[in-house]
This record gives C-alpha cells, sequence and structure tokens, in this order.
C-alpha cells in the first residue's frame, strides 16, 4: 500500500492543528496590539503608538509565516477568526504589561508544539519553530526593557512623555 | 481500492491507483482528495456536539455537512456525527499522520 497521506503532508495531523491554533494566536496579538497603538495614539503617546503599530505588523508576519508554513508542507491553514479585543486600558503602563503577558502566553504555547513536535519525531515542525523559540526570546526582552522604563522614571506627569519618547519602533 | 478503517456506518478506503481516499458514506461513495480529506476533518471536528444534547441549541439533533467543495450534501444525525469522528480518527492514525489523541482546537 502507498504511502498516500505522508506523500501529500510532511507534517502530522497533530501538528497541522497546532500550528493551525498558533495562527489564531498571533492574528489575536496583531489585533491586539492594535487596540493598544489606538489607545495610546488617541492618547497623545506617539512614541508607544508607533511602537504598537510596528508590533501589530510584525505579529501578523509571524502568523503569515506560520500559514504559508503549514500549507507549503501540505496541511490546511485556516484563516483566523479574531474577536473579543480589549480596548480599554487604564494606563500605558498597563499597555505593556498585558503585551508582556501576551507574549509570554505567545512563548508557552510555541513551546508546547515544539515539545509535542519532538514527541511525535516531526523535526521538520521542531526545526522550523526554532526560529520562533528565538524571536520570543527577544519580543518578552523588550516589553521586559519598557516596563524597567516605569520602574526607573516613575508613572506619572513629565515621566510618562520621556518614557514615551524613550519607545521607539524599530 | 484497500481498506483502511471501518465504523460502525462508514467505511474508509484508500487507492493507491487514483492517489486518493474514498468513503463509503452509506447512501452513496464519496471519492476524496487529501486535501479534501483534511477539510471534511475540519468540518466534522468544528460541529458542536454538546449543542445535540441542549434543548434549543439543536432540537433535532441534526447537522448538514457539505464535502469535496460542495460536491456532495449529507445530513447526519447524532449518532452517525460520532460515527464519523470516530471514523476520521482510526483512519488518519492508522494512515500515521495522526497523533493517537487528536488535538483540533481551533475554535476561537
Amino acid at each position: 500500500m502507498k504511502d498516500i497521506a505522508r506523500q501529500q503532508m510532511s507534517m502530522k495531523v497533530e501538528s497541522m492543528d497546532m500550528l493551525n491554533t498558533q495562527i489564531q494566536m498571533e492574528g489575536k496579538a496583531s489585533a491586539s496590539y492594535l487596540a493598544m497603538a489606538s489607545w495610546c495614539d488617541q492618547r497623545g503617546y506617539i512614541g508607544s503608538a508607533d511602537f504598537l503599530y510596528a508590533q501589530a505588523a510584525e505579529e501578523r508576519e509571524h502568523m503569515m509565516k506560520i500559514f504559508k508554513f503549514v500549507n507549503d508542507c501540505g496541511g490546511n491553514a485556516l484563516s483566523p477568526n479574531i474577536e473579543n479585543i480589549n480596548h480599554d486600558f487604564s494606563s500605558l503602563e498597563e499597555i505593556f504589561e498585558t503585551a508582556l503577558s501576551q507574549e509570554i502566553e505567545v512563548t508557552k504555547s510555541i513551546n508546547r508544539i515544539v515539545a509535542a513536535a519532538k514527541n511525535n519525531n516531526d523535526f521538520g515542525v521542531e526545526n522550523f519553530l526554532q526560529w520562533f523559540v528565538t524571536e520570543q526570546l527577544e519580543e518578552e526582552k523588550t516589553m521586559r526593557d519598557i516596563l524597567d522604563l516605569f520602574e526607573i522614571m516613575g508613572r506619572d506627569g513629565i515621566a510618562l512623555k520621556f518614557i514615551d519618547e524613550r519607545i521607539k519602533a524599530e | 481500492m484497500e481498506l483502511i478503517y471501518s465504523s460502525q456506518y462508514y467505511t474508509f478506503f484508500q487507492s493507491d491507483k487514483e492517489r486518493c481516499f474514498y468513503i463509503d458514506m452509506g447512501q452513496k461513495v464519496v471519492r476524496l482528495s487529501f486535501c479534501q480529506l483534511l477539510a471534511l476533518r475540519q468540518s466534522v471536528w468544528t460541529i458542536n456536539i454538546e449543542n445535540h444534547f441542549e434543548g434549543d441549541a439543536n432540537p433535532h439533533g441534526l447537522e448538514i455537512l457539505s464535502l469535496c467543495n460542495k460536491e456532495h450534501l449529507f445530513v447526519l444525525n447524532t449518532l452517525e456525527v460520532l460515527d464519523l469522528k470516530e471514523l476520521l480518527i482510526g483512519s488518519l492514525f492508522i494512515l500515521d499522520i495522526a497523533a493517537q489523541t487528536p488535538t483540533l482546537s481551533v475554535k476561537s
């Protein structure tokens, strides 16, 4: 008997499912950064808004990278259905705390897929995700560095203006 | 055509010659390419079976399933949906592309 399924798809179905969940997560992260950017833009935090617009674009790029990979492997990539995006924040600091929590969740999710791929001997998927493992370390560090600014410079008045000026889109 | 897996109502076959799959659905035999098989799996997995057991959500316990880019249309009851899920789990497991536990969780 020919292995037709393997001839058509070079990853396990479980990996495909998990990557589709990750596509959903990256899509939601992108939309969430967009909501944060809007909040900052409306309140005159221009540096932060630019940074968050760039983050939204970057998350979408990540989503597309996974999307393309799933299809290139012969899988069935699913366009994400995104809803329930939070637009309410109480402060600039809360924005970046939320961003850090979001990045930590993405990291955990990537790690889960890598672990499952390893377990299923799905080495192509594991290899593909190594880039994301490194990328997530960088993303978390960026958010932590921004939150450190609040500790150093304070949380009100002119301090927020100085912090905003130091947050720049790369 | 080679038999891959059988459930109570359905039977899954593979055709090496045509490089495709067949499912005997009872009323008729459906030919599926690999990507159509993945699409069928996606459709079956997104069926909310819990609604079948809640009075108002799906009182008749029926699902309309469209296959192969709307080429076929099936109306399935609760038992048939559950059986189709079992067929797909078993078949993909035997084809050695599925892990032991299906983990489709793309619901938003």
